[in-house]
C-alpha cells in the first residue's frame, strides 16, 4: 500500500503513519509504545475480551480497546493518561482476583505475560479479601497437554486458535460467567495434530506441556533457534535444553515458513534425540564380530574400501543411497565423495521418480495465500506436511483462495475444497494427462496420446474433469502443490507437462511447490543426490556445464543407477558395495524382504546413521551420524527456502560433515579442511547453481529462498501402460504423521496417536470379499502376509485399497513392489 | 390510548379468524401498496423507538441495512429476560398474530425473506402458541410464497434459547441463533451490516414490531402525535413490587410515574410509604421516592438519572432493605454474566461477595467505597452493556441510600460488640 493511503494518528503525542485498517495496538508497536494485551494475538485477530488494552481516544466518550479499534484519520490516542492507568490497574486487579499465587512453581514463570503486565501496569496490591477460587491443579487435556484451570484467565486465545487456525473447534469454552472453562466436548481428549500451539499462546501458565512440567525454570534454559527436522516444511522452532538435556520445543514464528505454528510432531516428537537407539560410535565387523572403533579410522577404512572395489570392479560397482533427511552440507559432501573421488553416478535418495527444476516458478508458502487457486495433487497435507495444511486452510477459509484437489484418496482438506476428484490408485498418469489435454487443445499444445478407453479408466467422470480444467482456466494465479512421492511410475513427468501447459494459459501466473513429505528432499535433489543430475539441476550428460563447474576431469561417461536399480544390481552381483546414509531401505523401500537378503549378501555395506535400524543391523561398518538436535547445517524446504538448522544439544561426536570430509580427504589429491559447517555452505554456494546467494549472513533469522533450479525440458511424455498383471487390488500406502517408527517409538508421548493396522476398503470390494467393518483381514503380496482390521470406506475408488502406514514393525512396504503399481491380495483372516 | 393492548383480553384473539375480524392483517394491504422504502419512511416519521431497552429509532435502524446485500434476516427478540419485565410475554401469548403482522410488514419494508423469533428458553408455551399462529398465517397466505400477491416470500421460524440472559443482547442472540456460544460479538460490524450468518440483519423487540401494524394503518404522523416531543407513542409498562395491582399497563409516553404507581397500579400495598423505584428493569439505576413525579419517557427518566430501559417499573416501599435488594440483583448479574470479559466476569462475583459480607454483618465501612470503586472499574469498560447493567443497581443504591449501608454496617458492628 502506498504512503498516500496511510492514516496519520498520534499516540502519546508521537505521530505515526500506518496503513488503513491497522489496529491501534499494532500502530503503537511501530513507535515503541507498548499497550498491554492478553486476549489479542496477531494471528487470531481482534477479540477484545480481556479489556487489558483500554486506551483513551480523544472525542470518544468511553475508553476503547486498542486491539479492536482500527486507526481513524487524525485520531489522538493516549495510553498513559490517568484514566487509562486507572483502567489498566482495575482490569489487572480483576484478572488477578482469583489467579493463584503459584508463580514460584509455575512453568510460565519468567516468560509470563500476566507476570510482565502486572509488573509494568499492575496495581501493586490487591483488595481481594475472599478466598481465591480453587480448582483442580492438573487436569490432562490430552497425554501431552495439562491444564491448570486456576490459572486460566479465560482470554480464549486457545479456543479461538482451535476455531480459527486449526479449524477443528476441538477446544471450546464451556459453562458461563465465573464458572466458564476451557474444555473439550464431552471431556474427550484434545488430540488434534496441532494442539501444542495452545501452550505457546497461553498468556498464563494454564496450558502446560505435560513433558516439561516442573522440569526447569525458563530462565535456566539454553534455547537454540533451530528448525524442525521432520517433514518438508522446516518449521522454525526453539529447542530448549538444560545441562545438555532436552527440555522442550516451542514455536519460533517465521511468517514465510510456518506462520508461527508447529505441529505436535515437532513439539512432542523429539524424544528420539535422547533415545538409547542412537548410534554413538563407529562399529566395524571384524572377523564376524562387531567392535567399536575410532570413527575417523572407520571413515578412512570405508573410503579406502570403496576405492579399492571401484578400482577392481569399476565405479559402477559401488553406490550411495542418501537421504532426504540429511543437511545440504552433508549431502553436498557425499556428492563430492562419490562423483569426484569415487567417480560414480550411482547416487540416489528416493524410491520414486523425480527431477530437479520446474517448468514454472518454484513457489513459497506465501504464494498459497496470494494465489486464487491452489491445485493440490496427490498430497495428504494434514498427514504429510501439517503446517502446509494449516496454510492451505487459512488461504481457503480466510483469504478466499479456491482449492481443487486431485488425489487417489480422500483427505481432510476435501471438506474445504471447491472441487475434489479421486482418480483410481495407480492411474495418476492418465488423470494428469487428461487434465493437461483438456487445457492443451485450445492453447495449441500437442496433446498427450490417451485413448478414450484409457481415460475412462481414471475413475473421474469427464464432466468432473472439465470442471477442474474450468477452475484452472478461470484462475489468474495457480499454485500447484504436489507430492512427487505419491505419484507412480513416470507420472512426475506428466505432472511437469501439466505445469507447463497451465503456464501457457494467457495471463496465467503459475508456480508449484514440490511437497514431498521429507525434511530436505528439495535439498537432496539440489545437491545432486540423483543418478542423472549433478548439483543444481545440471544434467550428467551436459559435459560442458559439468566440466565448467567441477573441472575438466569431472565428467563421467556412465549414467548412474537409481536407488531401486542399485538394489537390483546388488542382487545380480554387479554392485559390490553400498554406502547407505540415514536411510533404512529394509523398511522404507518396497520389497524389503528381498532387500534384506540382497544387503546381507553384499560384499560391503556401510551404514552412516543416527539411529540403529534394520539396515544398520546388516552393515559391515556403521558410522555414527549426529542427526537433528546435534547436527547443524542448512536444509531447503519444499518452498525452496534455505534455512539454518542449529545445534540444540552438545555432543563430543564428530559432526557428519567432518566424517565425510575425512573420507574425501583420504582419497583426494587436494584435501580441504573445513572449519565449520558454514565453510561447506560457503563452498557449495559457489558450486551449486541456485545457491549463489546462500551464506551464513543471508540465511540468518528468516532464511533465504534459493534461486530457481534450471528445468530441462523433456519431450511430451508418453502414458505408461498400467501393470495390470497383478492379482487382487491395487495397493496405496498412506503416510501417517504419527507412525510408530525410529522417530516416535512406543514410549513417545504421542503414542496415543498411533493407529491400529487398518485397511480402507471400498464397499463394492468389501462385498465381493465378504468383508465387513471391523473384520480381520490378511494382505498378501511378495509372499508376505500383513494383518489388518477392515474399515469399509470411500477413501479410494473401487479396485484398490488404502493402507495407512502405522508402524515400522508392520512391514507394510514389503508388500509393495518396485514397479509402478503394487498389487495385493486381500482375504479374511 | 390502547394500541398494543387493544382487545388484549378478548377471548380467542390468538385465533386468526378472530384476529382478522378485529381488523387484523389489514396493515399488510396498505404496506404492500407502497414501496418498501416508503414503509420505512412511515416508521421513521412515527418516531417509534426500540422497546427492548436501548430506545434506538426503529426506522433509522432499518435504513442502516447494508445496501444491496442479500439475503437479509430479521430476528425478533423475544428473549424477555430483564428482571421485572413481562410485557412481551403477554403480547406473545395473547396476540401472536399482531407480532406476525408486524414482522411481515417489517420484512416487506426491509426486503427480508427469512425471519426468526428468538424466545427465551422458558417461553415454551408462548413458542408453542406462536408455532400454531404461524401455521394459521401460512394457511391464510400471510406467510410463505408471494404473500397477498405482493411478491414477498417470507418464512418465519421460532427458536427457543437455552436460558441465558445475555442472549437478549442482540449480538449474543445472533450467536445463539446460529448455534454458537451465547456471547456478545464485537461491534462494529453492526448486525445491520454483518449479522446473522454474516448477513445484514434487523433485530427488534416484540413490542417494537407489534407497534408497526398500527403505524402502517394509521400513518406515521398519527403515531408521532402521541407522547412527548421525543418519546412517541405508547409503551407497555410492567409494574411489579409493592403495588396493589401489579401488571402490564399501556401508557402514553410521558405519563408521570406517580400516575402509573398510584392510579394504574392502585398505589402502594398497605398504603405504605414509597421508598424507591427502578423505572426500566433491573439494569437501570434506581430512583428515590422524591422523583415520583418524573414523566415516564426516555428523556425525562434520563434527566432524573435513570433510564426507561425495557419498561419494567419495580416499586419498593419503606419496609425494603435496599442492601438485600442489591445483593439479590448482584447475584443475578453474577449468575448471568457470560464470562467473556474480565471486568464483568470477575467484578460481578466480587461485588456479590462484598455485598453478602455487608448483608451478613461482616462488613466494614471502607467496603462501600471499595464497591463504588469496583463499579467505576467496571463502568464502560466491559465488552457489552451487561457489565454496565450490573453496576446500575449497586452504584445507584449506594448513591441513593448510602445511609442504609452505613447504618447496616454500624448496627451489625454494634450487635457484634453487644454479643
Amino acid at each position: 500500500m502506498s504512503k498516500d493511503n496511510n492514516i496519520n494518528i498520534t499516540i502519546n503525542d508521537q505521530p505515526v503513519s500506518v496503513p488503513k485498517g491497522t489496529l491501534v495496538v499494532e500502530a503503537a508497536k511501530q513507535i515503541g509504545i507498548e499497550i498491554p494485551v492478553f486476549c489479542y494475538h496477531e494471528k487470531l485477530g481482534p477479540f477484545g475480551c480481556c479489556r487489558m488494552c483500554l486506551v483513551e481516544v480523544e472525542k470518544m466518550p468511553k475508553l476503547t480497546t486498542a486491539c479492536t479499534q482500527t486507526v481513524m484519520p487524525d485520531m489522538v490516542v493516549k495510553t498513559e493518561s490517568p484514566k487509562v492507568v486507572k483502567a489498566q490497574q482495575g482490569v489487572l486487579e480483576f484478572t488477578l482476583l482469583n489467579h493463584p499465587l503459584d508463580c514460584p512453581v509455575c512453568d510460565k514463570g519468567g516468560e509470563c505475560p500476566l507476570q510482565d503486565n502486572t509488573f509494568k501496569f499492575g496495581p501493586g496490591t490487591t483488595r481481594m479479601e475472599f478466598d481465591r477460587a480453587n480448582q483442580d491443579k492438573a487436569t490432562p487435556l490430552s497425554p501431552v497437554i495439562t491444564i491448570d484451570r486456576e490459572r486460566c484467565i479465560a482470554c480464549q486465545r486457545c479456543t479461538r486458535y482451535s476455531d480459527i487456525i486449526e479449524q477443528e473447534q476441538a477446544l471450546v469454552m464451556l459453562n458461563r460467567g465465573f464458572n466458564n472453562e476451557v474444555n473439550t466436548f464431552n471431556d474427550e481428549p484434545y488430540t488434534t495434530k496441532y494442539s501444542g500451539n495452545v501452550i505457546d499462546i497461553c498468556p498464563v501458565g494454564a496450558l502446560t506441556n505435560t513433558e516439561f512440567r516442573f522440569k526447569a525454570r525458563t530462565w535456566d534454559l539454553n534455547n537454540s533457534a533451530t528448525l524442525c527436522a521432520h517433514c518438508g516444511c522446516n518449521c522454525n522452532m526453539t529447542l530448549a535444553s538444560r545441562t545438555n538435556k532436552f527440555m522442550r520445543v516451542e514455536t519460533r514464528p517465521n511468517d514465510l515458513v510456518d506462520d508461527g505454528w508447529i505441529c505436535d510432531k515437532a513439539r512432542f516428537g523429539y524424544d528420539f534425540i535422547e533415545s538409547d537407539n542412537r548410534i554413538i560410535e563407529a562399529i566395524s565387523l571384524v572377523g564376524g564380530e562387531r567392535k567399536a572403533v575410532n570413527t575417523f579410522d572407520a571413515a578412512i577404512q570405508v573410503a579406502e574400501s570403496l576405492k579399492k572395489i571401484a578400482d577392481e570392479h569399476g565405479p559402477k560397482s559401488i553406490g550411495f543411497i542418501g537421504s532426504p533427511f540429511g543437511t545440504n552440507e552433508e549431502l553436498y559432501l557425499y556428492h563430492k565423495l562419490f562423483r569426484l573421488e569415487l567417480r560414480t553416478n550411482n547416487l540416489d535418495h528416493k524410491t520414486y521418480s523425480d527431477t530437479p527444476g520446474l517448468p514454472v516458478d518454484h513457489y513459497d508458502f506465501l504464494n498459497i495465500e496470494t494465489a486464487n487457486l491452489v491445485l493440490l495433487i496427490g498430497s495428504d497435507s494434514a498427514e504429510e506436511l501439517p503446517i502446509l495444511d494449516l496454510r492451505i486452510k487459512k488461504a481457503v477459509t480466510h483469504k478466499g483462495v479456491k482449492l481443487a484437489i486431485l488425489n487417489d484418496q480422500k483427505t481432510d482438506l476435501d471438506k474445504v475444497a471447491d472441487l475434489s476428484l479421486k482418480y483410481d490408485v495407480g492411474l495418476d498418469g492418465i488423470a494428469l494427462a487428461a487434465l493437461a489435454n483438456s487445457l492443451a487443445t485450445e492453447l495449441g499444445i500437442p496433446a498427450v496420446e490417451v485413448s478414450s478407453s484409457d481415460e475412462s479408466l481414471t475413475g473421474i467422470a469427464v464432466d468432473q474433469m472439465k470442471k477442474m480444467s474450468e477452475l484452472i482456466r478461470t484462475a489468474t494465479k495457480v499454485c500447484v502443490v504436489y507430492n512427487p512421492a505419491s505419484l507412480t511410475g513416470n507420472s512426475i513427468f506428466m505432472l511437469k507437462h501439466l505445469l507447463g501447459v497451465i503456464n501457457k494459459i494467457p495471463t496465467m501466473e503459475c508456480g508449484a511447490i514440490p511437497a514431498a513429505p521429507f525434511t530436505n528432499s528439495v535439498g537432496a535433489m539440489d545437491m545432486g543426490i540423483l543418478p542423472d543430475y549433478y548439483p543444481g539441476g545440471v544434467s550428467i550428460s551436459d559435459s560442458d556445464k559439468v566440466q565448467k563447474i567441477w573441472g575438466d576431469s569431472a565428467f563421467l561417461d556412465a549414467k548412474g543407477f537409481s536407488a531401486l536399480e542399485m538394489i537390483d544390481k546388488a542382487e545380480s552381483g554387479e554392485l559390490k558395495a553400498l554406502l547407505v546414509y540415514r536411510s533404512n531401505p529394509v523398511v522404507d523401500f518396497p520389497e524389503g524382504k528381498r532387500i534384506e537378503a540382497v544387503l546381507k549378501n553384499l560384499p560391503l555395506l556401510v551404514v552412516h546413521d543416527m539411529m540403529k535400524t534394520e539396515t544398520s543391523a546388516l552393515a559391515d561398518i556403521v558410522l555414527p551420524s549426529n542427526g537433528p538436535g546435534y547436527d547443524e547445517g542448512t536444509t531447503t524446504n519444499i518452498g525452496g527456502r534455505v534455512q539454518y538448522r542449529k545445534r540444540g544439544l552438545n555432543t563430543t561426536n564428530s559432526p557428519d560433515w567432518k566424517i565425510i570430509s575425512k573420507m574425501i580427504n583420504s582419497l583426494s589429491e587436494k584435501p580441504i579442511e573445513y572449519l565449520t559447517s558454514f565453510s561447506v555452505t560457503e563452498e557449495l554456494s559457489k558450486m551449486v547453481p541456485g545457491y549463489n546467494e546462500i551464506s551464513k549472513k543471508s540465511i540468518k533469522k528468516e532464511g533465504k529462498t534459493r534461486e530457481k533450479i534450471e528445468y530441462i525440458n523433456g519431450s511430451t511424455p508418453e502414458i505408461q501402460k498400467i501393470d495390470s498383471s497383478g492379482k487382487g487390488l491395487r495397493l496405496r500406502i498412506a503416510t501417517q504423521l504419527f507412525s510408530k517408527d525410529k522417530v516416535l517409538d512406543a514410549s513417545s508421548p504421542l503414542a496415543h496417536h498411533f493407529l491400529p493396522p487398518t485397511l480402507c476398503l471400498h464397499e463394492s470390494d468389501a462385498l465381493k470379499l465378504d468383508l465387513f467393518n471391523g473384520d480381520q483381514a490378511v494382505l498378501t503380496a511378495n509372499g508376505i502376509d500383513v494383518g489388518v482390521t477392515v474399515e469399509v470406506s470411500d477413501r479410494c475408488n473401487p479396485g484398490a485399497v488404502v493402507v495407512p502406514r502405522v508402524s515400522d514393525d508392520q512391514g507394510l512396504l514389503r508388500l509393495a513392489s518396485s514397479g509402478s503399481v503394487s498389487w495385493v491380495e486381500v482375504r479374511k483372516g | 390510548m390502547q394500541i398494543l393492548f387493544k382487545n388484549i383480553d378478548m377471548k380467542g384473539l390468538a385465533n386468526i379468524d378472530i384476529y382478522e375480524k378485529q381488523g387484523g392483517y389489514q396493515s399488510l394491504k396498505k404496506a404492500f401498496a407502497k414501496k418498501p422504502e416508503e414503509v420505512i419512511e412511515i416508521v421513521k416519521v412515527s418516531g417509534l423507538r426500540g422497546r427492548g431497552g436501548a430506545g434506538f429509532p426503529a426506522g433509522l435502524k432499518w435504513s442502516f441495512l447494508a445496501k444491496d446485500v442479500f439475503p437479509r434476516y430479521l430476528a425478533c427478540n423475544a428473549d424477555e429476560s430483564e428482571p421485572g419485565t413481562c410485557k412481551d410475554r403477554e403480547l406473545l401469548e395473547k396476540n401472536p398474530h399482531l407480532l406476525i403482522e408486524g414482522i411481515v410488514a417489517t420484512c416487506y419494508a426491509c426486503q427480508i425473506e427469512t425471519a426468526y423469533i428468538y424466545f427465551r428458553g422458558e417461553f415454551q408455551h408462548a413458542s408453542d402458541l406462536m408455532d400454531k399462529a404461524i401455521e394459521e398465517a401460512h394457511k391464510k397466505g400471510y406467510l410463505g410464497k408471494n404473500i397477498m400477491g405482493s411478491g414477498l416470500d417470507l418464512d418465519l421460524y421460532t427458536h427457543l434459547g437455552a436460558g441465558a440472559y445475555i442472549c437478549g443482547e442482540e449480538s449474543a442472540l445472533l450467536n445463539s441463533l446460529e448455534g454458537r456460544r451465547g456471547e456478545p460479538r464485537l461491534k462494529p460490524p453492526f448486525p445491520a451490516v454483518e449479522g446473522l450468518y454474516g448477513k445484514p440483519t434487523v433485530i427488534n423487540n416484540v413490542e417494537t414490531l407489534c407497534a408497526v401494524p398500527w403505524i402502517v394503518n394509521e400513518g406515521g404522523e398519527k403515531y408521532a402525535a402521541i407522547g412527548t416531543e421525543k418519546s412517541k407513542g405508547t409503551k407497555l409498562v410492567s409494574v411489579s413490587g409493592h403495588v396493589k395491582k401489579p401488571g402490564n399497563y399501556e401508557i402514553v409516553l410521558g405519563m408521570p410515574v406517580r400516575e402509573i404507581i398510584f392510579d394504574l397500579a392502585g398505589g402502594i400495598r398497605n398504603d405504605n410509604r414509597l421508598k424507591a423505584f427502578i423505572p426500566g428493569g433491573s439494569s437501570v439505576p434506581m430512583l428515590t421516592a422524591d422523583k415520583v413525579d418524573v414523566g415516564y419517557d426516555y428523556e425525562s427518566l434520563q434527566e432524573a438519572g435513570s433510564m426507561l430501559g425495557s419498561g419494567a417499573l419495580i416499586v419498593m416501599d419503606h419496609t425494603v432493605n435496599v442492601v438485600e435488594v442489591t445483593l439479590r440483583l448482584a447475584y443475578f448479574y453474577m449468575h448471568e454474566s457470560c464470562g467473556k470479559c474480565t471486568p464483568c466476569r470477575e467484578g460481578t462475583r466480587w461485588m456479590w461477595q462484598i455485598l453478602g459480607k455487608i448483608q451478613t454483618g461482616e462488613g466494614v465501612g471502607a467496603q462501600v467505597d471499595k464497591l463504588l470503586d469496583i463499579c467505576d472499574n467496571m463502568s464502560f469498560k466491559c465488552f457489552c452493556p451487561l457489565g454496565d447493567a450490573a453496576v446500575g443497581p449497586v452504584a445507584s443504591s449506594i448513591k441513593c441510600f448510602r445511609s442504609d449501608y452505613d447504618e447496616l454496617i454500624k448496627k451489625l458492628e454494634g450487635d457484634k460488640v453487644a454479643t
